[in-house]
């Protein structure tokens, strides 16, 4: 490589003295030619390294050639070639599979070359950076909108000083308003960091509170950024964050290791320390007169180290109220990194609104959250609050009906690859599975176990275990996808802060619907009459003509079936396994007993009060989620005690015992 | 229920002479474990044969306990497994610190200068919990060098939590289907405790290597076995002495009354809560019990143990060996956790139906939970219930 | 004669419906009442609000000399001062034995501690046998509960009604679904009970009631209607109206 370059410079000289002796007389008086200027750099340009190639970039530009940065940019996406016999730059259009190399002066087609006479100009992703930056200027006015907004990525990805004005005067001339907006943004980014006079920066800095942009919040956290000090006293001109008190703000050991990490105290002994130095003065058995086997306490090692330093061979140990006398010697603060406390000042006030703005959309983000985990809890437990609520059934298989529902989703796209048509046929073939299913569990077990309430509790759960080991048998332990179709898979985002999947809201419809399919079915037909009828007096129901038996196994196949559908949607966001139901099933419970039993408004308030619950104390403490359920169950634990009969409790006799 | 005719004066072991015969076959089934174990006798049952007898064994004794707080007194506890849990870990503690001291002594016993007793408890420390990125004995361990402490936790923390939980939902007389939820309630939520890394009992870890006894590290694991085995008959014998005569006599009278009508034996005068209160908490105690002397045959215990699927296993074993006797839940639990480790581990013949092969391994928790529906749905007196036919007809 | 119950200005709502409308009733020791009124009148509401189990929205309920308050009670404590109450359906404890449901009843400590440690004595057990003849079932003791007749579990509750020993036994519709010679035996049982402590009956069967001879009390929407002798309150032309007349 080394011997090519050398070759290649030693070709260049006369090259250059060829061009500028035999140059065409017209073209060089009308506008100059490129090529001499690019073979003044020729060595960098064809062997572009990141350390050398800026000096090279700022010359080329200097140069102020109409044809530099069109070179510049090809140049950047690979599409220079370099002849190696005479040294020159071409350009090249790939025809097929041949290269056709193009002057870089008059545009004319070169003869063609065979693939060893030229080659490829490859700069590195350092280099290519660095030409970017260097072209942002010039391609904020491109007359491509999509190449001005690449511009001013790369301005927002590293911002200098040197961008300000040709930032400021490409905004006059914005026809794009969405740019323009995010050319004045961009600008006060600039301004606020990199502005000549103080009240230019102050004004920038104004403007950018409340502004709750990651970028603006970037560079208000750079203008605050701090550093920790230490010294003997307060220097003197420097920008202050903070004093901070030993004691108090930080314990008198770390205190301590500021002064040892700043050279100002010798480090401390440590127990380690001084063992090893006594392990190191062993004599005889002995350290220091102290036979061995009594140094097991701190005590002894201390009496022998100080025989030690007697005898001259340690030197003394710190006295012990050496390091808090060298803490108190010493002031310890932060100090920010920006030198004008005004600025800073500024830049700390914008933070404080910009701080007040993100608690609001915060606090917006997490109801969205909460709305999007009760809609999911309120789904899995409103057939539960059916067949619970009112038939006083307590279904432990409710979880296996969410999975069959999920299994029910995966396997129609097994058979229909449209994810959108698989859905369409999944949400009611689901219901049709697990009403089916529901219906039949009722006739053969639930019915004959109505008197006995704890063992229906364990003969479906006896189902659970069945259907899920079945599941297990069928479906295999590895998790199943159902994956939803593209116009689900997307997020509705309002800004950095506030934003939710699209799938999660279309959840939050599915319950919805549900919500008034209930209270639709349960108030407004036949069904729902003879339901009320049955759960308030069955005897008198049956007297009347209406058959509870029907009435049961409807219902129980409604719960079971709702489930089904549930399951699909949970299935579309959650992982398919055989155990998905379980995960549920005791949250779904405690959804249904917290809400208040047989009632479907219950349920939509337990569902509430749990999700938003458990998002509200996931907030506080983001990275346990273990403990945030661990918690809300405790909390439900105790809801209980106070309203042993849930948030919508009935009242009076109605309510039984 | 023993024979009616009997004047009450008479003493509880004349009145139930099926407590004569349990203690009776239990003692045969001790001596003949012990006969053929390999530590002691013919070395026709394995050491690991031997931990799995041990073991069930406990788990009857815990089963025995279920059936008092469920079979008698109606209360569908499912949280009863989180005591037997906590009393595993309890001991468990001890275990593990005090044979990580071992090590760590051991360890340490070459080094030129002697450890304090500070470098021991820090080496102890970072052994134990490096697992889960920490190297300080959490608070909770203060006491995890005593064995008599510990003891006392397995006693202590069970009964105290049942007795905080049962006193709260007692009180606010939250009954039947919903009593149930909360215990399950309560048993996630110490299993989902328990599974974080930073309560200071290792995360999902747990504690392990606790078959290794201190002080006993120079017997064969086969001798280990056995004494763990015959401690386990004695509590389990001691237990059902114990329930037995708690139900017989006329606290059981109340209790089963409890379970029936609640609201008459309030009339009667009788303050419920606290009898449920009293079961719930001897229940859960001996429980913790059963569980102290489980996990050191098991070896391990980890927050999966206390998982809620556990406790309602606990109700499915006394469910199929028949409520509201003792002996039921014995043979139900025995029956159920013996079957299930036969047909889990690949004990049982596949059976080739032509154009499929039943593998046992995958198909035993179908056949259980299908089998759990037919009991509950034919023979609600369970296994037990056969009993009564043969001793009732003429 | 003394006031032993005083029930004073008891209101009581279950979700907007009035159940128990400025209520005021006394009971004397001994004495035996019995408390008639139309289905819906409050008369087994009346026996909850006594027994603890419902706690009214206004008014006294005073009870024995020192007139203690009954409300805010636990329902065990109100027993243990010595209220017993039999329900219309007959609740005895059918799994267990006739003797295991008398020895239940029978006055004695009703602590765990205590009954956990309790051995029975001799006059424990002849006051039980004692009992069982006094309600017809002294043959029956080692039966299980639940095998005896209809009337028979009737009996047995007011059985342990008694062994209870209480000031006040709250009886409701004893006889229902009784023949008549059992019927006979029931008017017995209550009027001999009535001698010594207050009994109030909650009846429907007006020749029942005429067969007590004793004071009655029309229940009539949540409140008393009239109150005499049976023969007072059935020409009472308000009574006729609202029970006998229809």
């Amino acid at each position: 490589m080394r011997l090519t370059a050398l070759l290649s410079r030693a070709v260049t000289m006369p090259v250059i003295l060829a061009w500028l002796l035999f140059l065409p007389p017209d073209e060089a008086g009308a506008q100059p030619a490129l090529q001499p200027l690019l073979q003044e750099h020729q060595a960098e340009l064809a062997r572009p390294s990141r350390s050398t190639i800026g000096p090279v970039i700022a010359a080329l530009l200097a140069s102020d050639h109409p044809g530099i940065t069109d070179f510049l940019r090809k140049w950047e996406a690979r599409e220079v070639y370099l002849r190696p016999e005479d040294g020159l730059f071409f350009y090249a259009e790939k025809t097929g599979s041949r290269l056709r190399l193009i002057d870089i002066d008059s545009g004319a087609a070169v003869a063609e070359p065979g693939s060893r006479e030229i080659e490829q100009i490859r700069p590195n992703a350092g280099v290519r950076r660095e030409v970017a930056a260097a072209l942002v200027p010039f391609e904020l006015n491109a007359a491509d909108p999509a190449r001005r907004a690449a511009a001013l990525d790369a301005i927002a990805r590293s911002a200098e000083a040197s961008q300000i004005a040709p930032l400021r005067e490409s905004i006059g001339t914005e026809t794009d308003p969405a740019l323009k907006i995010r050319k004045e943004r961009l600008l006060t980014l600039l301004t606020a960091q990199f502005a000549p006079t103080r009240s230019e920066r102050l004004d920038a800095i104004a403007g950018l509170a409340g502004d709750i942009s990651i970028e603006a919040r970037g560079v208000l956290n750079q203008l605050t950024a701090t550093r920790d000090g230490v010294a003997a006293a307060l220097p003197a001109g420097a920008n202050i964050a903070r004093v901070l008190e030993p004691g108090t703000d930080l314990t008198e050991a770390q205190a301590h290791d500021r002064l040892v990490a700043a050279g100002l105290a010798p480090p401390r002994q440590t127990a380690a320390d001084l063992r090893d130095v006594l392990a190191q003065h062993i004599v005889e058995g002995a350290v220091g007169g102290v036979p061995l086997h009594r140094l097991n306490t701190t005590a002894e090692r201390i009496r022998a180290y100080e025989a030690l330093e007697r005898a001259g061979t340690v030197p003394p140990r710190a006295a012990p109220d050496e390091m808090a006398r060298a803490v108190a010697a010493h002031v310890f603060y932060t100090e920010y990194l920006q030198p004008d406390p005004r600025i800073t000042q500024a830049a700390e006030d914008a933070l404080a609104a910009t701080t007040r703005t993100l608690g609001l959309y915060q606090v917006a983000d997490l109801v969205l959250d909460g709305l999007s985990l009760a809609s999911i809890f309120f789904l899995a437990a409103i057939g539960l609050a059916i067949t619970f609520g009112v038939m006083g059934v307590i279904n432990m298989a409710h979880g296996e009906f969410i999975m069959m529902g999920a299994y029910t989703g995966y396997v129609v796209q097994l058979f229909i690859p449209d994810y959108t048509i698989s859905l369409l046929i999944a949400l009611p073939l689901a219901f049709v599975v697990t009403f089916g299913a529901g219906v039949a569990m009722e006739r053969l077990v639930i019915r004959h176990l109505y008197t006995r309430p704890l063992e229906t509790l364990l003969a479906t759960f006896g189902i659970s275990i069945a259907l899920q080991q079945l599941a297990k048998n069928v479906f295999g332990t590895q998790a199943r996808p159902l994956t939803a179709p593209d116009w689900l898979s997307g997020a509705l985002t309002l800004n950095d802060i506030v934003g939710i999947s699209t799938i999660r809201v279309a959840i939050f419809v599915l319950a919805l619907i549900f919500l008034a399919l209930l209270l639709f079915i349960l108030r407004r037909t036949r069904l729902g009459l003879e339901v009320r009828a049955v759960t308030q007096n069955p005897g008198m129901a049956a007297s009347m003509g209406i058959n509870p038996d029907r009435i049961n196994m409807l219902t129980f196949g409604l719960g079971s079936g709702i489930a089904g559908i549930a399951g699909v949607a949970i299935g579309l966001y959650a992982q398919v396994t055989s155990e998905m139901g379980a995960n549920y099933i005791v949250q779904s419970f405690m959804t249904v007993v917290v809400g208040g039993v047989g009632n479907v408004w219950g349920t939509l308030a337990g569902a509430s009060l749990i999700g938003f619950l458990q998002k509200g104390i996931e907030w506080f403490n983001p990275s346990n989620t273990l403990a945030a359920q661990t918690y809300m169950i405790l909390f439900i634990i105790l809801f209980i005690q106070f309203r042993p009969k849930g948030i919508v409790a009935l009242k009076g006799r109605a309510a039984g015992d | 229920m023993g024979n009616p005719d009997i004047t009450p004066r008479q003493s509880f072991l004349a009145r139930t002479p099926s407590v004569l015969w349990f203690l009776g076959l239990l003692g045969l089934f001790t001596l003949g474990v012990t006969v053929l174990a390999e530590g002691f006798g013919m070395a026709l049952l394995s050491t690991s044969m031997v931990k799995i007898l041990g073991m069930t064994l406990c788990l009857c004794l815990i089963a025995v306990a279920m059936d008092v707080v469920w079979g008698y007194c109606g209360i569908l506890s499912l949280g009863h497994f989180a005591f037997f849990g906590l009393g595993g870990y309890a001991i468990g503690m001890w275990l593990m610190y005090a044979r990580t001291e071992g090590i760590v002594i051991e360890s340490l016993a070459n080094a030129p200068i002697p450890p304090t007793q500070e470098e021991i408890t820090n080496a102890i420390a970072t052994q134990i919990f490096g697992v889960v990125g920490s190297n300080e004995l959490p608070a909770l361990w203060t006491f995890a060098d005593s064995l008599a402490m510990q003891l006392l936790f397995v006693v202590l923390v069970p009964g105290l939590l049942a007795l905080v939980f049962g006193w709260l939902a007692f009180r606010s007389r939250v009954t039947g289907v919903y009593l149930s939820i909360l215990t399950q309630a309560m048993t996630l939520a110490l299993s989902l405790y328990l599974f974080q890394n930073d309560t200071g009992l290792r995360g999902n870890n747990g504690l392990s290597g606790l078959q290794n006894i201190p002080g006993l590290l120079h017997l064969p694991q086969s001798t280990i076995a056995l004494w763990f085995f015959w401690a386990s008959a004695a509590a389990l014998g001691a237990g059902y002495l114990f329930f037995a005569w708690l139900v017989s006599g006329k606290f059981g009278s109340v209790i089963r009354g409890i379970r029936d009508n609640e609201a008459r034996v309030r009339f009667l005068g009788y303050h419920v809560e606290s009898y449920k209160l009293v079961v719930f908490t001897l229940t859960a105690v001996i429980s913790g019990l059963a569980g102290a002397l489980y996990y050191p045959q098991a070896g391990i215990i980890n927050p999966a143990e206390i998982a809620p699927i556990a406790s309602i296993y606990l109700a499915v074993w006394v469910a199929i060996g028949g409520r509201g006797r003792l002996y039921g839940a014995v043979i139900g639990a025995a029956l159920v956790s013996l079957a299930s480790s036969w047909f889990t581990g690949g004990g049982a013949p596949d059976v080739n139906l032509g154009f499929y092969t039943i593998n046992w391994t995958d198909w035993w928790l179908v056949l259980l939970g299908l089998g759990f529906v037919a009991v509950t749905l034919f023979f609600p007196r369970g296994i037990g219930g056969l009993f009564d036919l043969l001793v009732r007809k003429p | 004669m003394s006031t032993l119950l005083e029930v004073s200005g008891v209101c009581v709502t279950f979700d907007g419906f009035r159940a128990i409308n400025n209520l005021s009733i006394q009971i004397a020791e001994p004495e035996l009442r019995a408390v008639i009124g139309p289905n819906g009148a409050g008369k087994t509401t009346f026996m909850d609000i006594v027994t603890g189990k419902t706690r009214p929205d206004e008014g006294r309920v005073t009870w024995g000399e020192k007139n203690i308050s009954l409300l805010g009670m636990s329902e065990s404590a109100i027993a243990r001062e010595g209220i017993g109450r039999k329900f219309q359906k007959p609740t005895v404890f059918e799994e267990q034995t006739v003797r295991e449901n008398l020895a239940m009843a029978l006055r004695n400590k009703r602590g765990p501690l205590d009954v956990l440690l309790y051995r029975g004595t001799r006059q424990e057990a002849a006051r039980i046998t004692e009992l069982a003849r006094e309600i017809g079932l002294a043959d029956h003791l080692p039966r299980r509960a639940g095998d005896l007749s209809h009337g028979q579990k009737q009996w047995l509750e007011i059985g342990m009604l008694l062994a209870q020993d209480p000031r006040l036994l709250l009886v409701d519709e004893p006889a229902a679904g009784m023949t008549p010679a059992e019927r006979e035996h029931t008017t017995d049982i209550l009027r001999r009970a009535a001698e010594t402590r207050a009994v109030v009956v909650i009846e429907h069967d007006m020749e029942f009631v005429r067969r007590l001879g004793c004071k009655v009390t029309v229940l009539h929407e949540g409140a008393v209607l009239a109150e005499g002798s049976l023969d007072h309150v059935t020409q009472n032309r308000q009574v006729i109206d609202v029970y006998l007349g229809r």
